[in-house]
Formats: C-alpha cells, structure tokens, sequence
C-alpha cells in the first residue's frame, strides 16, 4: 500500500522546512537508508525553493509525497508560463563554471542530480508537475544454486510470491545477459518488492518440485502497452521449448482481456517461442563482449483500431515504409517544427542502465536548442561509458514528432516504431555513435 | 468539488470498456478495399428468414412514433406456441447480452461469484466484472467446457453457472448425458444458466434440448437468441425461458421497452415460418465446415470446431497481424486473443464464394510467413 502524503503551501523559501521534514519522514517510514532519505530531502527542498523564487506571484504550490515500498516520489505541480528547467538535463555541467547568477540555478541542477530520475507532465496550459524519485538501495544478488536438477511436469500460473520472484529474478541475472534482464533483477529484492507494488506482474512456470523452471514478467508502459522481459528458461534444454511456450500462453492468456491494445519487448530472449509476436525491427546493443542485434517484438491483444500520427517531413517515408510492412492504418500527419520555440531551453527526461550501458532519452519540453541539447547529451553520456543512446517520441504529440528532424541532425537515426507504447506509437532513434 | 473519477467504483475503474470494430466503410476506407466480407461474428450469411422480411418490409413507418409493446406480448406468445410452455416463461431482451445482465443482477450482490469457462463467450465475464461480481473461470479440456472442474469451482458464494453449449468459439459441446449428470451432482446450488445461442445448429440426436431440460431442472435458465441461425442481429432480439419463477425474479431487474418493435415483428415471423431457413442454413454451414476443414488440413493448420456456425483454426502468425493482412484483402475474421486463444482465428460459415475468398486471402497472407 503507498503512503501518501499530499501538502499544498504558499511559495515562500520558510515552508520548504515543513516539506523536508514531510519528504524525511516518509522516506524514513518506507526503509530507505539515511543517503537515500537525505537525497529525497534535497531534491524536494531544491525543487520547493527554485519554484519559489522564481515563479513571481505563484499560487500555492501543491506537493504530493507517494512512498512505494521500493521507492519513494514526490510531485510537485506548479504553474509556469516562461520557467526555464533547461538545468535538470542530464547533460548540464554538475559544478556550473563562473558567475553563479549568470549559470544554471544551482538549484535545479542540484535537484537534477540528487534524484534518480525524474520528469515533468504538462497538464495544459503552463500548469506543470514534475516528479522526481529516489530508489531504495538493495544488495546484489546472491549466486543462485545451479546445481538443483529441475524436472517435468511444468505448470505456469501467474506468481507473486516474494520469495519465488527474487529466487527467479536470481536466477534469471544469473543465465541471462543483462540487456535481457530489467534492471531490478539484478538486486532481486527489489524486483519482489516492484512486484507487491503492482509494478511488475510475473508468470512462473514451476517444475515437479515446485522450484521455479521459467520467468515472465511485464510492466506497464504507457497508456496502452505492456512491456515483457523474459521468458527467462531455467529448465534443461530439452524441456525448454516447452517451458517457454507455458510462459508465454499463460502469459497472453492473463492480459487477454487487459487493459492493454498492445504487449512489446525489447529485450524479449532468444528463448521466446516463434509465432507469437512480430518482429519490428532490432537496435544495436554494444556490450564490452561485442555488438548484438536485439530484436523488438510485438503484438495486438486486439484489432488494431487504427490511430493518427504525426511525422516530420524527413521522416514520412520512414513511417510510411513501417506501417505499410506491418499492415497497419495510419493516418500520417506532417509534424513542423515550430518557427519559434516557445522555450529557449528544450528539456528531455534521461534514464541510464548501468549495467547494460543504454540511455533512454525522452522529450519533456520543446526549446529551441534542441539540436544542440541532444549532442550534448550524447557527448555527456558517452563520456560516462554510456555505449547505447536512444530516443523515444511518442508521435500522438506534434511537437514531439517534429523533433526528428533536430534528432537526425544530431545523430540519430529511426529503428523502429513500437505501436501503442506511449500515448500513441512511438518511435525509436539510435545514435549513429553506438552503431 | 468531488473529482468524478472519486465517485466511481473500483471495480468499474478497472474495467475496460470494449472497443467494438468500426463502421464497415471506416474499414474500408482504412484499409483500401471496395468490399469487406464479414466472416468475423458468425452473422447469418443467408440473412433473415423470408417471412421475417416480409415483417419487416410492411412494418409502417408511422409506427416508429409509438413506443414497441414493453414485455414483448406477441413474440412471447408466439415462444409459447413454439416450444408449448406459457408464455410468463419466457423474458425478452435487447439480444441476449441484456439477458445476461438482467439474470447477474437478479441473482448477483457484492461478495458473490459466477463460474464459468475461461476460454468462453466473454459476456459473462465482463457483466460480472463490471457489475462487481467475482468470476471464477474454469480451464477448458481438450478444447470443451469441463464439468468435473466447474463442479469443484462452486462454493456456497456461486449463484450462476454459465453453460455455453455449444461452446463458442471451439463449437465444443455437452450431450445429453454429460448435462443430465451435471445438473444432478450441482442439485440446485446454483442457477445454470445454459446459453443455446447456437442450438438451432446442432443437428445431432444426442444434443441436449434446454426446452426440456428446464422442465426437469427448476434452476436452469435457457438463453436464445434471434441474432444468429435466424440472421436478426441487426434488430437486437434475445431471450431466455424457465420456470415462470425463475424468469419472474429476472424480470424484476430487466428494462421494459428494451426490444423495438420491427425486432418483436420480425422475430415473432421468425419463430412461426423459420423453418425452411433453418435448414437452408445449415446446409450451407455443414458445407462451408467441410470445406473450411479441408483448407486448414492441406495448410497444415490445427482447427476445432463442433455445432454453431463457425470454425476456429491456429495460425502460425499473430491472429492480431492475420487479422491486417486479411482486412488488407478485404476479409474480416475474428481474432482470438481476446478468448484467450492466441494465435488462432475463428471464422463464420457462410456460403461457398466467400469460404474461397476467405482461403484464397489466407494462402497469400502466410506465403512465405
């Protein structure tokens, strides 16, 4: 069950007391350690007095404190007609050369860092909410026994029993390489604890003995997609067709009827049985073991129903190519780039993996140096090793879709488009470096 | 000011409303063909008997400013004359969907369950669901309704027992002995509600008639429908027969004036001069079954089908990518991922040119797949 703890206070720098206190306590109460409880407290004291003194004549500003039991969050809705949060890209320089004044606001960039992720809804109009998260810290995964012998007959059922999860999650991180795993396998504990959120919804498949022989899990993505990683088979080879097989027809049988148009992964395993999904195209994963083609595969729960689209002029013939391989109705819009970006400074959300050295980049807000903005961001991630950058936009939104020409410009180019994965489809960008 | 969302009940914010399939002239259009062969909800090729379209064409226009009979007098009196019960034991509705509404909220509160296949009409299910109503669902086995399993799945909470005999979408169904045995080790604990909307195609002796079978058992409700061996789908006309108290319950809970009058006019003509449409029908679905079985075979395609007018077939694509490629040609089958059959389509038996539309289309969708 989250804790939620919700506080609407006037926009002066006393009050951030009361939020911190607020944000420790919460952060405190759902077990997270004193680090992590001190970085939840600044990121929300950060983003409480930038808002503060920079939004002249603000209303109050309305915080909402959610604890989960692996994370905890805060978000902050506030209104903004010109606020500049160019500083929370990840690319901005963590100690601002300089006149601190004439820099970035110290600030943001401070609250940018502090947080494990963050990003901003627009709710219309120059009414915001941004969200920043902080994780629990959990240990590594213990070496799983790979001596038990599993054996016929399997069973797949839907499975939320902690203990079974972090032993599969185990498992799993151990057989398989990391751009196959989400990221939480590799501290199983975790994965269990997104699990009792609601975060995660698994399929097991079990063997005679009740040790688990196959993994399945999947996560919301967007309004209308589920995200799978799996199957994950630890049953011998001989059975694995079969196991993976289970997995997957308990799997599809359980979001049949889901709220859901759409399941996709893209990191489904060479274990994933043929037949099932189709192929929309692959990237290109660099590891320090060399470079893989990763296929993306998807599938309707349902009839496609058809959508609208938009596209930038450079990248019409690429969506058309797309659509018209996957036999699907889409009414394609020209997407233009806005004569005068409202912003200066474009915004975009950036979610690093470690362990399998991607970045995912997401637009937040359009700004007139986007191009710009995008190579330093891949200048900044792949100075920190990061090998694998992409870019999602979500082409129900025309501004975003016509950020591809920028995008193009600044190294990227279209893989794929994932039907149904954000808002609308979405569609996928590399950079050229990575490839 | 209370936010609207705040108001709603959980169980209706967690479910999801169904998106049904376009205007066939959207789907055209979406999908670049003149024609679209509509092979998808096991429709009544051969459309509504004769005297049913005679109904309908002298049903005065004038009429349609005078509210339809509320409780469908004619039309249950002509049920009556057709199966030889009272008229009082029969309930009338918007197809059968407002049937099953109607018995899920006579029988249903909070904290109670209905049980029933997990790969079956899907109706139950959702009116459960969106009703609050805790479904159990029961395995099929080999491709039928299980009866051993559904017994166990029964507690003291159950108040319904959804029985699709034949099963729709594997066709599957119970015979005479199977149900008899059923209905005798449930004794009464539950409603069964026994949904024959495919019953006017089954031709075997061994197929259990409900008409009977509700004289014998006072708990069981039969479910039929106008919409598919009598090709009134469009006119949205449905029933269910029991015992008059029994279906005095259901009528408690069920909206009068919910069938319109050409509905009620053309089923009442249905009824009493449906008969050579009857087996012109089926003549038509036991050829097109042959035919269609024999296409699957030289594709190497596994398929089921029993009674009802419909076969279901695995493919060895996405039925969802299927689906796209067939539209593409102008063919609109079923998908079945929605039945929790991935990976297999199901398809209504209609007359021989459109059988070879359809096979002609589903040769060049997998070539090469």
């Amino acid at each position: 069950m989250d804790t939620i703890l919700s506080l609407e206070t006037p926009p002066e720098i006393g009050y951030a007391r009361v939020l911190t206190f607020a944000a420790e306590t919460l952060a405190r109460s759902r077990g997270l350690a004193a680090r992590e409880q001190t970085r939840f407290q600044l990121a929300v004291e950060e983003f409480f007095t930038y808002l503060a003194k920079t939004v002249p004549g603000h209303a109050p500003i309305k915080t909402v404190l959610t604890g989960k039991p692996y994370q905890v969050c805060a978000s902050i809705r506030f209104k903004a007609a010109n606020l500049c949060l160019g500083a929370l890209n990840a690319c901005c320089p963590a100690a601002p050369a300089g006149d601190l004044e004439a820099g970035e606001p110290l600030s943001l960039i401070l609250a940018g860092r502090v947080a494990d992720r963050f990003r901003i809804d627009c709710e219309g109009g120059d009414a915001f909410v941004l969200h920043a998260e902080v994780d629990k810290v959990y240990p590594k995964a213990d070496t799983p026994d790979q001596h038990i012998i599993i054996r016929p007959p399997y069973r797949a059922a839907a499975q939320d029993d902690p203990g079974l999860l972090v032993l599969a999650a185990g498992l799993a991180a151990a057989s398989y390489p990391a751009w196959h795993c989400p990221a939480s396998f590799q501290t199983p504990g975790k994965f269990a604890d997104m699990s009792q959120a609601g975060r995660f919804q698994s399929i097991m498949a079990l063997d005679a003995a009740s040790h688990p022989a196959g993994l399945l899990c999947w996560t919301r993505s967007g309004d209308k997609g589920l995200s799978f990683s799996g199957p994950f088979v630890f049953a011998p080879p001989e059975d694995g067709a079969e196991v993976a097989r289970l997995l997957m027809d308990a799997f599809l049988a359980a979001v049949a009827r889901e709220t859901a148009e759409i399941v996709f992964s893209e990191r489904a395993t060479p274990d994933t049985p043929p037949g099932y999904f189709e192929p929309l195209g692959s990237l290109t994963l660099h590891a320090p073991g060399g470079t893989i083609e990763q296929p993306v595969l998807y599938r309707h729960l349902r009839e496609d129903t058809g959508e609208t689209v938009w596209a930038a002029p450079e990248l019409a013939d690429f969506l058309h190519g797309a659509y018209d391989r996957l036999a699907m109705c889409r009414n394609v819009m020209t997407a233009h780039p806005a004569t005068s970006a409202e912003r200066e400074r474009s915004l975009f959300s950036a979610t690093v993996d470690k362990y399998k050295a991607t970045a995912a980049l997401r637009p937040l807000l359009d700004g007139e140096d986007t191009q710009a903005n995008l190579a330093a961001h891949v200048g900044a991630l792949s100075g920190k090793g990061v090998a694998n950058i992409f870019l999602y936009i979500d082409l129900s939104r025309s501004w975003e879709a016509a950020l591809a020409g920028a995008a193009l410009r600044a190294g990227f180019r279209p893989r794929l488009v994932l039907p149904f994965a954000g808002r609308s489809d979405v569609l996928v960008l590399q950079h050229d470096q990575a490839d | 000011m209370t936010r609207l969302i705040d108001l709603v009940p959980p169980h209706v914010l967690g479910f999801e409303s169904y998106v049904p399939s376009r205007p066939d002239e959207v789907l055209r259009r979406q999908y670049g063909v003149d024609a679209l062969l509509r092979l998808n909800n096991n429709e009544n090729a051969l459309g509504p008997p004769q005297a049913a379209r005679e109904a309908l064409a002298a049903f005065p226009p004038v009429q349609g400013a005078v509210y339809p009979n509320g409780d469908c007098h004619f039309l249950r009196e002509a049920l009556g004359r057709a199966f030889g019960k009272d008229p009082g034991q029969f309930l009338v509705g918007n197809g059968s969907c407002e049937v099953i509404t109607s018995v899920i909220k006579a029988f249903c509160q909070p904290g109670d369950a209905i049980v029933t296949a997990d790969k079956t009409f899907a109706v139950y299910e959702w009116v459960a669901a969106f009703s609050g109503i805790e479904t159990r669902l029961v395995p099929l086995k080999d491709y039928a309704l299980d009866p051993e399993a559904m017994l166990e799945a029964v507690t003291e909470r159950t108040k319904i027992v959804f029985v699709c005999n034949p099963n729709n979408p594997t066709g599957s169904w119970w015979d005479k002995a199977v149900l008899e045995r059923f209905l005798e080790r449930l004794a009464g604990r539950a409603v069964v509600v026994l949904d024959e909307a495919y019953r006017e195609f089954a031709e075997s002796p061994d197929f259990p008639d409900g008409m009977d079978v509700l004289e014998r058992h006072l708990n069981v409700l039969v479910f039929r429908t106008f919409s598919k061996m009598y090709g009134l789908a469009a006119l949205r006309v449905g029933y269910l027969c029991g015992a008059v108290e029994s279906v005095d319950f259901v009528r408690r809970t069920h909206l009068v004036y919910s069938v319109n009058a050409p509905g009620q006019l053309a089923a009442r003509a249905a009824v009493e001069d449906g008969a050579a449409h009857v087996k012109a029908t089926r003549r038509m679905v036991a050829q097109a079954r042959g035919y269609l079985r024999g296409v699957f075979d030289s594709l190497g395609l596994e398929h089921v089908s029993g009674e009802g007018n419909y076969i279901m077939a695995r493919v060895p694509v996405p039925d969802t990518l299927l689906y796209r490629l067939l539209m593409r040609q102008g063919v609109m089958v079923r998908t079945m991922t929605g039945f929790r059959f991935p990976n297999w389509i199901r398809v209504t038996l209609a007359e021989q040119p459109a059988m070879e539309a359809f096979a002609a289309a589903l040769r060049k969708s997998l070539d090469g797949r």
